[in-house]
């Protein structure tokens, strides 16, 4: 298999990408660590972005919150441009970054409260009633987060990252340090999320067995530079002769 | 509600719930209350050595000389605020600035406020408003204890010129603690730990409270403690003549010379020595713009997508 090669559109015909990256580069100081890539995630899907540390996945997650402005190339959230449409790309995204903790001396509806202002949302009771309802966890709303286990923590910081209602949410890592009933607690919220709310998905993990019973896309990407783009569907397909996702993934990463 | 609004009001919120904030406030609240004591009681004792040495006086015969602190501005017995608001308002304000950089990255939160409709230079008014409307909180508080303390100690309430004059002086003060804050702010920004940030704003106080002076005011060496006022002549040795020139960078000591004057001269102070209360003030404007436009540069250049909860 080719580098870059699949790195065309592999949503499916009639399906407008909702993330649209052309070529990008991005460097940290004299170091590049994206070296031109192409991908585009369709509405809808669950895109499971795989590599090892340091690949260059938390990077481009910056690049599409626009947290970091790209050294070059194009990256367009929702049809905006992720540097001179920031506005429009920031009211379209929800965000959960990696070991997030919030802020412990508040309760996890004043957290709430505050993500909901910074997001413009109206009626903010109702939005966060809503929000911790379809997340199962309303009883967590008036304690304080420095009593909360890293799952609850976990529930309640994808909670301001879906108060707005993006039309794109990132996760990096959202797994990184929960237990297996966290994980497995996660995975039914994404799920949900996505086929509920019609929230497309963009998550850079490395719980393999997450993605494969999770995502609908996937994309490797190896020292910032994307070897693999396409469904998982057709990854399985592709490879009869692997046994698991993860015996792809290390052939993929050995080509 | 604007951003900007939203950013102080959290910050605002944070800081209500910090034990290490409450506990310097407390301190400060308790040495504010108390100092119009100290002052009254060292007035006193001075004034029963007085009475003492004219009974001895007037016992052997000899005249008595008059009280030369009869009238003694009555303000004057709060003049160890001067000496608080620098020791532990400074620190205090230091712990202001600090947290509202480092407590949103202990959050890990910076990522996601910046992946929502909020410009950086938002961000930045939103935690200098916080700063300062704290600053401007606790000075309100400790104005508040200082007119019931003159108030008990007095038996009466001050005069109006003479608060006018109390908050002219809180008002300076809590100007000298978003200095202050702003330094706390910098330095947390400059580093990527929130005890080093601590540290490095810790020993920035200590050189402006106690180095600064002894370079720019030589011939005051008790100024880092004492709020005297200028002795009458300078020597005309180049060291002097230097430090002289240098005089108006001591921030601290145009602020407790500023304070000084405000609290111990009397009412005339208002309406005379505008042009050395203007220089006075001054240094500590220009500190406050320049650690504000640089605290701005630094908010606007910073990465905040590489912020982790560190220490």
């Amino acid at each position: 298999m080719q580098r870059q090669t699949a790195a065309a559109n592999v949503n499916g015909a009639g399906t407008a990408p909702v993330i649209a990256i052309e070529n990008l580069v991005h460097r940290y100081g004299d170091v590049e660590v994206l070296h031109g890539i192409d991908l585009t995630v369709g509405a809808g899907e669950i895109f499971g972005f795989l590599g090892h540390n340091g690949a260059g996945k938390t990077t481009t997650i910056h690049v599409l919150t626009t947290l970091i402005v790209p050294a070059s190339g194009s990256a367009r959230v929702c049809g905006f441009d992720v540097v001179e449409e920031r506005l429009g790309v920031q009211r379209n995204i929800g965000y959960l970054p990696e070991n997030v903790r919030l802020y412990d001396s508040l309760t996890a509806a004043e957290n709430l409260r505050f993500f909901a202002q910074l997001s413009g949302v109206e009626d903010i009771t109702e939005a966060i009633d809503e929000t911790l309802g379809i997340l199962e966890c309303r009883e967590l709303a008036d304690r304080r987060l420095s009593t909360f286990s890293k799952g609850m923590r976990q529930r309640i910081g994808i909670a301001q990252a879906i108060l707005h209602r993006p039309r794109v949410l990132f996760l990096d890592e959202p797994t990184s340090g929960l237990d297996p009933m966290g994980v497995r607690q996660l995975r039914d919220t994404i799920v949900r999320l996505n086929s509920e709310l019609g929230i497309t998905i963009f998550m850079n993990t490395h719980l393999l067995s997450e993605v494969a019973r999770v995502c609908t896309t996937i994309g490797v990407l190896a020292e910032g530079v994307l070897i693999y783009n396409d469904s998982l569907e057709r990854t399985l397909e592709r490879f009869p002769d692997e046994a698991s996702l993860e015996d792809i993934y290390v052939r993929l990463d050995d080509q | 509600m604007s951003a900007t609004a939203l950013i102080a009001r959290q910050q605002l919120r944070l800081l209500s719930r910090s034990h290490t904030f409450l506990l310097m406030l407390v301190v400060l609240l308790g040495m504010t209350a108390l100092s119009g004591f100290i002052g009254w009681s060292s007035h006193a004792t001075i004034l029963r050595v007085y009475d003492e040495t004219v009974r001895t006086l007037t016992a052997a015969g000899k005249p008595a000389p008059p009280n030369p602190f009869a009238y003694k501005p009555r303000l004057s017995l709060l003049n160890n605020m001067t000496i608080y608001v620098p020791l532990i308002g400074a620190l205090l304000a230091i712990v202001i600035g600090n947290m509202s950089i480092t407590g949103d990255r202990q959050a890990g939160v910076t990522g996601i406020i910046f992946s929502r409709p909020v410009r950086r230079s938002s961000y930045f008014w939103g935690k200098v408003a916080g700063s300062a409307v704290a600053g401007a909180a606790i000075m309100i508080a400790c104005l508040l204890l200082s007119v019931v303390g003159l108030t008990l100690i007095n038996q009466g309430p001050p005069t109006m010129p003479e608060l006018v004059r109390l908050t002219l002086f809180y008002a300076l003060s809590g100007l000298y603690l978003l200095l202050f804050a702003l330094i706390g702010l910098v330095a947390a920004l400059l580093t990527s730990s929130r005890s080093l940030g601590l540290f490095a704003a810790v020993a920035v106080w200590a050189l402006i409270t106690f180095a600064t002076p002894q370079f720019t005011s030589g011939l005051r060496p008790v100024a880092s403690l004492n709020p005297v006022t200028d002795t009458s002549s300078i020597s005309h040795s180049a060291f002097f003549r230097i430090t002289s020139k240098t005089k108006p960078l001591a921030v601290n000591e145009q602020y407790k010379a500023l304070s000084t004057r405000l609290l111990s001269q009397g009412n005339d102070v208002l309406h005379t020595g505008l042009g050395t209360s203007a220089a006075q003030l001054a240094p500590v404007l220009f500190f406050v713009a320049l650690l504000g436009a640089w605290a701005n540069r630094l908010i606007a250049r910073h990465d905040f997508s590489d912020e982790t909860a560190r220490d």
